[in-house]
């Protein structure tokens, strides 16, 4: 007695996007389609554990943001700090050659002032976090999908969103507007060594300039739009490793993508915020 | 007295059926053996069974409870999940936190107890299935076998009517099989639960198994007593069974 011949087997999960050797191929309609609609989800889910989480006295949950923290946080705070600096030097000497024609590269503090605390730190810092953390956070999620692990806490009635993906998003919500802070610092402090040392403005011009500029209300707007960026990339790395079913060979492809929408998500966002600002001033 | 699990005419996933028409009861107290070659479907069976898949047809009796295989709503088919532990082929723990942690996960979720009860009682699995639980490591610094006997621990912890087991044995060396069976073997004793065994390994069958089901390309093609199965002329139960049970 022999069986009735076997289906094709079941391919598991979504249509997986192709990787090609330059990067990541362009989706079709359709999966974009799907592919917003399962990260909408998932940011719902996110959100209400999150709210969850924040009344929450289940200290399983909260070690596991601690653990986070640490990784997507701490670590990184020499990178965001060298980096910004870097960052603030660059902006110095791009803006007073602009502004050398018309012999206001005296006002490359003020410039420096405009831009920093709205804009500059907390992209650079959604960026770098981007570079460093959202493969890591699709990659290990993935390989957790590969190992059977989410279907292990699926089976244990454990929803996988509410303890892998919610201490992320939350770590990031609170590390982004700690690392927006010292972006600031990292940044100004760059524009300081660009004005003195190598532009040859003394300390006090620069502080003045700097201060005319900048204000708190830009600061607080800054540390905002970190946090929308800290959920968005959270969430979209997040889908990309949990969209890896059981198959070892996507979880690169799956690290790759993310880190690519990811920026593509976090530079959307923050046109949006642009947007919006510009022609809604009161916002701003 | 009803079974503990009890499986009636189960084909799936929907869609693209890779098993037809499984059917098989685990009594309580008893072990079940589902023996099979790679790619023969038991995998998917243990998936339906926890509620992975949506099957075509089918219903899954977990101890006296009837369920619809082809879906039930997320608080039914979470209250199912209490009653049956799984420790799935390779473990599958949770990689990033301690085994303490591991297997107090279902105890927190699941049950009133305190963090500081949950920890308690998560030890106390944790020597029961013969692990040091002094030591919150991660389950990558363990070696294979003792982070199946964590994910046994783990699959205990809510006290289900039934056990799962995919490939318990796979990967281990005779000896560290042989004590893990032993382990698995005096805990049901103690505690009378059913245990379904899916594996490829034909160990399996000349050990403590009430029944066997025989599965070939989704189906189960022979199904009875170690006896029984003797008396069958299925090629499959001859290249399986009769030829390794040649002394």
């Amino acid at each position: 007695m022999t069986g009735t011949p076997l289906a094709e087997p079941r391919l598991d999960g979504p249509a997986v996007t192709e990787t090609t050797e330059y990067g990541v191929a362009l989706p079709d309609v359709a999966e974009v389609g799907g592919r917003f609609i399962s990260r909408g989800q998932l940011a719902a889910q996110a959100m209400y554990w999150l709210a969850w989480l924040a009344f929450s006295r289940r200290a399983i949950l909260s070690s596991g943001v601690q653990r986070e923290i640490l990784a997507l946080g701490v670590g990184a705070v020499r990178l965001v700090v060298s980096a910004s600096f870097l960052v603030g030097l660059i902006a110095t000497f791009q803006i007073a050659y602009q502004l050398a024609s018309f012999s206001a590269e005296s006002m490359s503090g003020t410039a420096i002032g405009w831009f920093t605390a709205r804009e500059l730190a907390p992209l650079v810092v959604a960026l770098l976090v981007v570079a460093r953390s959202a493969a890591a956070i699709a990659g290990e999620l993935a390989s957790m999908n590969a190992n059977g692990e989410i279907d292990a806490l699926r089976v244990m009635g454990l929803d996988p969103v509410k303890y892998l993906v919610t201490p992320k998003v939350a770590a990031l919500l609170v590390v982004l507007p700690f690392l927006t802070v010292l972006a600031n610092a990292g940044i100004v402090a760059g524009g300081w060594v660009g004005n003195v040392i190598f532009l040859g403005f003394n300390t006090s011009y620069f502080l003045e300039q700097f201060r005319n500029a900048y204000e708190l209300r830009d600061l607080f707007v800054g540390l905002a739009k970190s946090l929308l960026f800290g959920f968005v990339l959270g969430v979209i790395a997040a889908d990309e490793g949990l969209s890896v079913h059981r198959r070892f060979a996507e979880i690169g492809q799956a690290a790759t993508r993310s880190v690519v929408y990811s920026l593509i998500g976090v530079l959307g966002a923050d046109t949006i915020v642009n947007v919006v600002f510009y022609f809604i001033p009161t916002f701003a | 007295m009803p079974d503990a699990l009890a499986v009636e005419g189960l084909t799936g996933p929907a869609g693209g059926p890779i098993v037809f028409d499984v059917s098989l009861t685990v009594p309580n107290g008893a072990s079940h053996l589902v023996l099979g070659p790679i790619h023969s479907g038991k995998s998917m069976v243990m998936r339906h069974i926890v509620g992975l898949e949506v099957a075509e047809s089918g219903t899954i009796e977990v101890d006296g409870e009837r369920f619809d295989a082809r879906g039930e709503p997320e608080v039914v088919t979470r209250r199912m999940r209490t009653r049956i532990g799984v420790v799935f082929e390779g473990s599958a723990l949770i990689s990033r936190i301690g085994i303490v942690e591991n297997v107090e996960l279902p105890l927190l979720e699941h049950t009133d107890a305190s963090p500081e009860e949950a920890r308690s009682a998560a030890r106390e699995l944790l020597v029961e299935v013969g692990m040091n639980a002094d030591e919150d490591v991660v389950p990558e610094r363990l070696p294979r076998g003792a982070r199946r006997r964590v994910a046994l621990a783990r699959a205990l912890a809510l006290r289900p009517a039934v056990l799962l087991l995919d490939e318990p044995t796979l990967g281990l060396d005779a000896h560290t099989a042989a004590e893990l069976d032993d382990t698995i073997v005096r805990i049901q004793e103690s505690r009378g639960f059913g245990v379904l065994i899916f594996s490829h390994e034909v160990r399996h069958a000349f050990g403590r198994v009430q029944e066997i089901s025989v599965m070939e390309e989704g189906r189960i093609v022979a199904q009875g007593t170690r006896d029984a199965l003797d008396a069958s002329r299925h090629p499959v139960v001859e290249r399986l069974l009769h030829r390794r049970g040649r002394r």
